[in-house]
């Protein structure tokens, strides 16, 4: 009797200890509603959830936006699917996004995220292993809502389409992914849990595999929620710069010295476009009020200075 | 895993200063987004990087017609990453059954687990839940 009983409740914990999921895995206080979002489905292929969920969500945005898709779902396939490893790269997953025309911002791995972002009405791919570490079986599916009365979430689960998995399942199960997870959003929304910085560093991804277009339009939102974020304004102004824009890239340097007047980066980018539109006096006058004593920074501001003294050449029309 | 730690920090803390398209232009990546840039040092690096994803899809049976569409499409340090852990990478695929090849144990012990709602393997399951 003992030892059935301690064979028992040594199988358990075995079983338990590979990644147990606590029956209510939502952090405590939290009383989140339900939510549900009408994403259309795809049935799903062989291997192919990766490029299955990216056309999901881009139908979904083609319907509740201006966003037009870049690539159709057999460009999407060809673009994700290794066939040895049977499956897609979460970077591949988020590289075929961006060739699409579609930001994809990684979320805090936290229901609270999750949960924002289904809030404002935006669907979340998310990672899960169906099985175990030590026998994964991994898939991307759509998180498409939350049934807070059911306790279930709402995702297009292979064949099923929203189909409502109890909230402790879904916790294991996206726990052994990290919790990992994307918003797939044309680049004139934003994440409902963005921070400034990180959904920067994702706008910036468009303009270096060379969608400027796209990166433009993805910084100049962020300045709606982030208007006197600097490290925007001066990635706005560099993108207008680099696409010879010159009277909107002057305008975003100098909106960087009305919120600080020494700005060494804006104040050096803005001399050199004075200097190429003929304004040369400005330019190493404004050069002079930099303030810095980053070693690297003086350099570049040394070298613009001799180069603006050599004359530039007038990028102006005519 | 170690490293291609290494060579991303080698990557990380080399300059963080590019030039853009005029002559002494501060890129946006002088600001510290904690992105990765190009200088010369690094720029071969990278190279090597995107050669080798290259080379490793070519192996793992990606269509050649697509590929360097494909590695156009990362960024540099995307490509670096893909480049030096192709291998643990997970790779999200089906949602089906996939038992073929699987042990009679495995089978049982995923059943158990997807009844206790632990995982979530075979679609004829419903767990159990204390709702």
């Amino acid at each position: 009797m003992n030892i059935d009983y301690a064979l028992l409740l040594a199988l358990t914990s075995l079983i338990f200890s590979t990644g147990c999921a606590p029956k209510n895995p939502l952090p405590q206080n939290s009383n989140y509603s339900s939510y549900s979002i009408d994403v259309p489905f795809v049935a799903p292929r062989s291997e192919l959830c990766g490029s299955t969920s990216i056309e999901m969500l881009s139908s979904y945005w083609q319907s509740n936006s201006s966003y037009t898709p870049r690539l159709s779902l057999k460009e999407l396939d060809e673009r994700t699917l290794i066939p040895a490893k049977g499956g897609t790269l979460q970077i591949e997953l988020i590289a075929a996004t961006r060739a699409n025309a579609l930001l994809a911002y990684p979320l805090e791995p936290t229901f609270d995220a999750l949960f924002m972002e289904l809030k404002d009405n935006h669907p979340v791919i998310v990672l899960v292993n169906r099985g175990f570490s030590w026998y994964p079986l991994w898939h991307y599916a759509p998180v498409t809502g939350y049934d807070a009365k059911s306790q279930t979430v709402l995702m297009h689960f292979g064949d099923k389409p929203n189909e409502a998995v109890p909230i402790g399942t879904f916790a294991s199960i996206w726990q052994r992914s990290g919790n990992w997870g994307v918003v797939l959003l044309p680049p004139n929304e934003l994440p409902a849990s963005a921070s400034g910085q990180k959904y920067l560093r994702s706008a910036y991804d468009f303009e270096k595999i060379g969608m400027v277009d796209e990166a433009i339009i993805a910084y100049k939102s962020a300045l709606l929620r982030w208007p006197r974020d600097i490290a925007i304004l001066f990635a706005l102004g560099n993108a207008y710069y680099s696409t010879h824009q010159i009277s909107s890239a002057e305008e975003s340097y100098r909106k960087i010295l009305l919120i600080d007047k020494t700005h060494p980066l804006a104040l050096n980018n803005l001399a050199d476009l004075l200097c190429h539109t003929n304004r040369t006096e400005e330019a190493l006058k404004l050069l002079d009020t930099a303030v810095t004593t980053d070693t690297k920074i003086v350099s570049i501001i040394d070298a613009t200075r001799k180069e603006i003294s050599k004359g530039c050449i007038s990028m102006l029309k005519n | 895993m170690k490293v291609s730690k290494l060579i991303l920090s080698f990557i990380l803390s080399t300059t963080l200063f590019a030039q853009v398209s005029f002559a002494q232009i501060a890129s946006t990546e002088a600001l510290d987004l904690g992105v990765v840039t190009v200088s010369s040092k690094e720029k071969l690096v990278q190279i090597i990087s995107r050669e080798d994803v290259l080379k490793r899809f070519e192996e793992l049976g990606v269509d050649t017609k697509i590929i360097e569409a494909r590695v156009a499409s990362m960024t540099d340090e995307e490509a670096s990453i893909v480049a030096h852990q192709i291998d643990t990478l997970p790779a999200g695929a089906d949602a089906g059954m996939s038992i073929v090849g699987a042990i009679v144990f495995v089978f049982v012990v995923l059943l158990i687990t997807d009844i206790l709602g632990l995982t979530k393997v075979f679609n004829f399951t419903k767990p159990i839940t204390n709702n």
